[in-house]
């Protein structure tokens, strides 16, 4: 293995990391809105979060099975949807992230 | 079943049960909504090809099942063997290996019993001991191999739900409106499965040859195969060397389903005239002299046993011969059923 290629691969490794954790607090934001799956998926690539459906769905369901998120099937458009909103302790989580979040960036800007 | 359900199918089977149908529905909606923006987008419905290449970008189904699974079970002796993917298909081969195995020594140890021979403890904690060792190896041994395969070729596989070197292309003529219904074609998992079995049964009957412990146990020490078994050997592992060798040709062109059906039919013949040629036999083992006990001593213990082959020599024969009826019957009153293959000009041989 080159050391570019090895780089390249720690690269990758540490940005996937860094991701990973702000992915939760992405897709929690988006649902504040009430979404399905596909448009959840649609709506986090358009805000370049884009994000493979392996990852969303196991994660939607960590969510949920941990009481932050809310999921109903419907029907839409004669095709029954997965819709997934915000819970009460959702919404709490979420404030206290984003305040976690905002706190670390401006410390971060703060040594950059 | 078309190329979506083929793929949710190939999912399903990995996903713990539980959740199963919930998570298929989710799955299906998504790929189905990113069907339709697609043929939005391009106006016109999705050619095969199409619809293949976005079912590969979501990846190996088994690694996509993986993710929905809470535990993080492995199997790992200093480096991992088996990781959480393959782990909950290696519990459940392991188990039905293992009671199968159990099974046939406890049916061992009661005709034994039953013949008046003393069992003790020692005798059949070995026996299960050993073939418990026996089994975790081999099982062990070959899930490890597929979790190599997985680890290092995770774009390999195809719509059969299965992973490893498989391939998903089809050429299909292009005069052809209706395309060749693919759900008939034999599973690449099931000739794998068969080229493993018949191996591992190759080296069992050859080693049975000159262990005979490996089928009777600690019988072996008081009783002796009769000469019968010598007689089959060599057609014994003729027709499992055809199984195998029908297998490894399906495994490269599994539409070959007819020649399949009437290469199957075949073979059963053999193994029913094997049977035949085992039950005019009429013994199948034969005491052992014993210095100790005398001549004749164990004469009761082989008749017990030979009588509990009978049956089951029997009961083979009889379930072999309807299923030939069957398989024979199904070859003669749908021959349109097996007439898949001729539509395909080439098949899977071409790797997406």
């Amino acid at each position: 293995m080159t050391p570019g290629t090895n780089n390249h691969d720690m690269f990758e490794n540490l940005r996937l990391e860094l991701r990973r954790g702000s992915l939760v607090l992405a897709v929690l934001a988006a649902l504040r809105k009430e979404q399905y799956g596909y448009t959840l998926r649609k709506t986090l690539e358009e805000q370049g979060m884009a994000i493979d459906e392996g990852t969303l769905y196991p994660l939607l369901r960590r969510l949920e099975s941990q009481g932050l998120l809310l999921s109903e099937w419907r029907e839409e458009e004669k095709r029954n949807k997965r819709f997934y909103r915000l819970s009460t302790d959702g919404k709490v989580i979420l404030k206290q992230l984003l305040a976690e979040w905002q706190s670390i960036n401006s410390s971060l800007n703060g040594m950059l | 079943m078309d190329l979506v359900d083929r793929y949710l199918k190939a999912v399903g089977k990995a996903l713990p049960e539980a959740q199963r149908e919930d998570i298929i529905r989710e799955l299906s909606e998504d790929i189905r909504s990113e069907m339709e923006d697609k043929q939005s987008e391009l106006g016109r419905p999705l050619t095969e090809t199409e619809q293949q290449t976005l079912l590969k970008q979501r990846g190996n189904p088994l690694l996509l099942a993986a993710r929905y699974h809470q535990d993080d079970r492995r199997v790992a002796f200093g480096r991992q063997l088996i990781g959480p993917v393959l782990y909950p298909f290696y519990i459940r081969v392991l188990s039905f290996n293992l009671g199968l195995t159990f099974v046939v020594i406890g049916t061992i140890f009661l005709a034994l019993s039953l013949s008046g021979q003393h069992i003790g403890f020692n005798d059949i904690l070995s026996s299960s001991l050993l073939q418990l060792f026996i089994q975790l190896g081999v099982v062990t041994l070959i899930f490890s191999l597929i979790e190599k395969s997985l680890t290092k070729h995770p774009d390999r596989w195809d719509l059969s739900g299965t992973c490893g070197s498989v391939r998903l292309g089809v050429k299909i003529e292009k005069n052809i409106s209706k395309p060749p219904d693919r759900s008939k074609w034999i599973s690449r998992f099931e000739s794998v499965s068969i080229i493993v079995a018949c191996t591992i049964a190759l080296i069992w009957v050859t080693g049975v040859q000159s262990y005979p412990f490996l089928i009777l146990g600690p019988a072996a020490a008081f009783l002796r195969l009769a000469p019968i078994w010598q007689q089959v050997y060599f057609p014994i592992v003729f027709l499992t060397v055809l199984e195998i060798v029908r297998a490894a040709i399906n495994l490269v062109r599994p539409d070959w389903t007819l020649f399949r059906a009437v290469y199957t039919v075949c073979v059963h013949c053999g193994g029913l005239a094997v049977v035949y040629f085992l039950i005019r036999a009429g013994g199948w083992v034969t005491a052992a002299d014993s210095l100790a006990a005398g001549p004749g001593a164990y004469a009761h213990a082989a008749h017990i046993v030979n009588q509990w082959i009978y049956y089951g020599l029997l009961v083979t024969a009889i379930f072999s011969a309807v299923m030939l009826i069957v398989r024979v019957t199904r070859l003669i009153r749908q021959p349109r059923q097996w007439g898949g293959s001729p539509r395909v000009t080439e098949t899977a041989n071409q790797r997406n």
